[in-house]
């Protein structure tokens, strides 16, 4: 409607678009959209009450103490996943090595309620601001360079950090662990322990999610998702790129350690090699990548997924080697196959089957502007029959 | 300047320059010492053969790449090795050779990357205000792809995608916008339009600064043309003298 | 002083095998813009193949090479020709770290599974032979393992000046799309380089074994030094990699005998984070990577 009122563009001969065969021109399927944009935002009210009701009440349904328990380490992943994903989803540096901020807010967390006579959950909120301030020199050295960099510091912060808090013994336990005292007293029973520790994840959680929420619908966050496509294009629109990946670093490291702090005071004992473990860091990784690093939720449809699967092959076959090859095999495969993951996967699966489907061609039109860019990048010159509607591109695609 | 299709001004101002600017890759000088004056209000162009270094030269005024010595300055600051979003800020947009979007979000998105301010308050803010949609959408109507608003940018045709970065640089209200090659790999259609936006936009006051192949276009657009060949200013001049300079032709031919 | 002198001497051998192993890291690096977790797993499964070849014949585990080189070079070229090359080449960096993350993964659990996570050690009749080397004692593995390492260094160094296909490889680490243009099949020549890499974790991982003691999870130690080394050294710059490897492992030796071995690791750490702060694009790499 607006594309024919407009003296601009010239309505018999676009010579960007076919019009006849566009549907989104057409003004009747516009209000159609109108319709279905309500009709998409009820169905997702309805799932989040949904999702909602099912967590919450996960805790009456659990036949037991010991699926409570697991019940809390998944959400205590889905902490860790959703908060990662602060980093990982919106900029697309890929931290390995997140395990050492979920480890020093554990450890920050344990040390100041042995030492200090802080309430235990100021002890948590103090640790993961001590956390995020020592994210910001780690963030400055680590974001200057584009990508290698970071994902070799943060797997270095992992190893440094193990090999700190295992030789650091009068401080940190050394490789003897550490005892965290109970914010519970002991009348409290241990299935009563879990269902509090459950429900403080799930707060926790949703304090995460609802931040993540908000960074997403913010100019803030539309520049983090531009830096994630392209670097230098963002920046040339003004996008000031080091200050923004800064942020989202120390506000993911922020959270993460909550979360390592929740779940030392959940655990009640600390270890050096399962705080500083680089495969507690690539369970972050797989969650949120198998959930989907762009959805809301995906990392803590990974983490249930994924932490089920964990403590399911734990249970029935203990801590063998078996699982650091079925860790691997996965991530490999969610690598290769589905870097996008679950989420976007079923979303596009729903929308080929709903009416208003984005068609073959569309599908199709997307794939070839992909090749298209890839012979561009070759170096070779674009000849002018690239810019004919995209019906017509089959022959240039050939080449 | 003797031809003048501005709609202003007859004097002319200088926006951005540079004096000796340098760019070395290795053995081979990219940009060998360039001082060039472009014409603030102006359509300008930079031409010249295939690696004489034009596109170094943008990527050097823009902060995109550091240059090893020389100036570069807009309207008589200081802009030398500043990063690439402080120059978007102090009002130069730009777009890339072969065409750079955001090809995994929508245009819709891709319009609302543009940073206009860094108050705390802007940044937070959600980027889908209604102020900020309205402006986006009156852009994409401006260059014919607002029906498109909710396609994955992958998805848009190479022309669409050259309209959608135009309309993106706009966003970010730059007074003086650089476009790399606006005609490579575009059909003759689409090449009167974007021509047809750079002279109104002109005529509103923008200053444009095209490096570009094809001459006819160059020629028929602009009111200045500096002329590269080796990294360095040969030749400047409105266009019917550049045309006929001797200089050029040698350095097109190779003579 | 002699212990001083030792140390010097003992940072000097350690150094040679880290400069050998950084020199693959940075040459998948270099051709492809990969950051390979996987090069000290498949230094630690070498190992392990040279200490299983030793106690099931009895022989040298040196011989052991003549199986491994070859056999970790084809792997080399087909892991980049199967998995690397899959990958969107937007999002390579990211995703080939997650990709070599989980290969190292895969390996580690394999070698539990197989081997167990038990310790092992080569027992050889010149395991505990020692040299007098002006007043300070050298172990005679630890000479073979520096030999080794020095040997191959300087056979790869000769590979990449002297032969063409050195001069492809190098053309393609310094500008891909130039090489590209002047007919070299960069495709091929990245699964080769990748095939080159993993033939120093080949080599590398026969000296590891001569004279320690291995166990799966011994790369997670290897690969936090290596990392932090070709960051020093310019990311990219094989001689670059050499002399920070060199220096560190060097100064690691020295910090042992005040500090101990688990703090005198931290050395490394220390240097890739003052390089970042510092100087982001590495000491040694600017000028030396142009001439090389």
């Amino acid at each position: 409607m607006r594309n024919a009122s407009d003296p601009t563009s010239d309505s018999t001969s676009d010579p960007t678009s076919d019009s006849t065969s566009d549907p989104t021109s057409d003004p009747t399927v516009r209000t159609d959209a109108g319709s279905r944009g309500r009709a998409v935002l009820l169905a997702k009210g309805i799932g989040l009450l949904v999702l909602a009701a099912a967590v919450l009440s996960f805790p009456s349904l659990a036949p037991d103490a010991f699926i409570l328990s697991v019940g809390v380490v998944i959400m205590s992943y889905a902490v860790l996943a959703t908060s990662w994903n602060f980093v990982g989803g919106f900029t697309g540096y890929i931290s390995l090595g997140h395990a050492a901020y979920s480890g020093l807010g554990a450890y920050a967390t344990a040390l100041l309620v042995i030492h200090t006579s802080l309430n235990p959950w100021v002890a948590m909120l103090l640790g993961g601001l001590l956390v995020a301030a020592l994210a910001v020199p780690i963030g400055i050295a680590s974001l200057r360079v584009r990508g290698a960099s970071f994902v070799i510091v943060s797997i270095a912060m992992v190893l440094i950090l193990l090999l700190v808090f295992q030789s650091w013994g009068e401080v940190t336990g050394g490789s003897n662990g550490l005892r965290v005292p109970r914010p519970f007293d002991e009348s409290v029973l241990r299935p009563e322990q879990h269902e509090r520790f459950f429900y403080l994840h799930v707060a926790l959680l949703a304090v995460a999610l609802l931040t993540w929420w908000a960074i997403d619908r913010s100019r803030f966050g539309t520049g983090l998702k531009a830096i994630r496509e392209d670097e230098d294009k963002a920046q040339s629109l003004g996008v000031p790129t080091f200050n923004y990946k800064l942020v989202a670093f120390i506000v993911s490291a922020f959270f993460t350690a909550l979360g390592g702090g929740m779940y030392a005071l959940w655990f009640g004992f600390l270890d050096p090699i399962f705080q500083f473990s680089i495969l507690v860091g690539s369970y972050m990784v797989l969650m949120s990548l198998l959930g989907g690093i762009r959805s809301l939720f995906g990392p803590l449809l990974g983490a249930v997924i994924v932490g089920y699967a964990v403590e399911f092959f734990k249970n029935q076959y203990g801590d063998t080697q078996f699982h650091l090859v079925a860790m691997g095999l996965l991530l490999g495969i969610v690598v290769l196959f589905m870097p996008d993951g679950i989420i976007p996967a079923l979303s596009s699966l729903i929308n080929r089957f709903s009416p208003q489907a984005a068609s073959i061609r569309e599908v199709s039109a997307g794939e070839l502007a992909e090749q298209r860019r890839a012979a561009a990048s070759e170096g070779k010159d674009l000849d002018a029959t690239e810019a004919e509607p995209t019906d017509s591109l089959p022959e240039g695609a050939k080449r | 300047m003797t031809e003048s299709a501005g709609s202003t001004a007859t004097d002319t101002r200088i926006g951005l320059a540079t004096e000796g600017l340098t760019k070395r890759y290795g053995g081979v000088t990219a940009v060998d010492g360039a001082s060039v004056q472009f014409h603030h209000g102006k359509v300008n162009a930079l031409i010249g053969p295939n690696g004489s270094g034009k596109t170094t030269f943008f990527n050097c005024v823009t902060g995109m790449i550091k240059p090893d010595s020389g100036r570069a300055t807009y309207l008589g600051d200081d802009i030398t090795g500043k990063a690439s979003h402080r120059i978007a800020r102090a009002g130069i947009g730009r777009s890339f050779q072969l065409c750079r979007i955001f090809p995994r979000m929508t245009v819709m998105e891709n319009m609302l990357v543009a940073v206009r301010s860094t108050s705390l308050r802007h940044v937070l803010a959600p980027s889908r205000s209604a102020g900020e949609l309205d402006r986006a959408r009156e852009l994409l109507a401006r260059v014919g792809i607002d029906h498109l608003e909710n396609s994955e940018a992958r998805d848009i045709s190479y022309g669409q995608q050259k309209l959608l970065e135009l309309a993106g640089v706009l966003m970010a209200d730059p007074e003086t916008i650089m476009l790399d090659e606006p005609a490579g790999g575009v059909n003759p259609a689409l090449i009167d339009r974007i021509a047809s936006l750079v002279r109104d936009l002109n005529a509103e006051g923008k200053t444009f600064l095209i490096v570009e192949h094809n001459m006819e276009l160059v020629m028929s657009l602009s009111d200045h043309v500096v002329v590269f060949d080796r990294g360095r200013q040969i030749c400047e001049g409105p266009p019917s003298v550049v045309q006929n300079d001797p200089r050029v032709l040698e350095a097109y031919l190779g003579i | 002083m002699s212990l001083f002198f030792q140390s010097v001497v003992l940072g000097v051998l350690l150094g040679g095998l880290y400069a050998l192993l950084a020199a693959g890291l940075t040459l998948y690096f270099g051709v492809m813009r990969v950051v390979m977790i996987a090069h000290s797993a498949f230094l630690i499964l070498s190992a392990y193949l040279a200490w299983w070849f030793t106690t099931e014949t009895g022989l040298d585990p040196l011989l052991s090479l003549v199986v491994t080189v070859p056999l970790f070079f084809v792997a080399g070229v087909l892991m980049q020709r199967l998995l690397i090359s899959r990958l969107r080449p937007a999002t390579l960096t990211m995703m080939s770290v997650l990709l070599t993350f989980s290969v190292a993964l895969v390996i580690e659990g394999m070698l539990g599974f197989v081997f167990s996570g038990t310790q092992r050690r080569i027992r050889l009749p010149y395991s505990g032979d020692s040299l007098e080397l002006f007043g300070a004692n050298i172990a005679v593995v630890k000479l073979i393992a520096f030999g080794l390492a020095a040997v191959s260094l300087g056979a790869l160094f000769l590979i990449l000046k002297k032969t063409q296909f050195g001069q492809a490889l190098r053309a393609t680490i310094q500008h891909p799309d130039a090489a590209r243009l002047i007919g070299i099949n960069t495709d091929r020549i990245a699964g080769y380089g990748f095939g080159l890499g993993l033939a120093t974790a080949a080599i590398g991982g026969t000296a590891l074994a001569l004279d320690s003691t291995i166990y799966p999870s011994l790369h997670w130690h290897w690969i936090g030094p290596l990392m932090a080394i070709i960051v020093v050294g310019g990311l990219g710059s094989i001689p670059g990699a050499a002399i920070a490897a060199m220096l560190l492992g060097l100064g690691q030796s020295l910090l042992q005998i005040p500090l101990g071995t688990t703090w005198a690791q931290t050395i490394f750490y220390l240097a890739l984070f003052a390089t970042l702060m510092v100087r982001p694009q590495g000491f040694f790499g600017g000028r030396l990577a142009q001439r090389f």
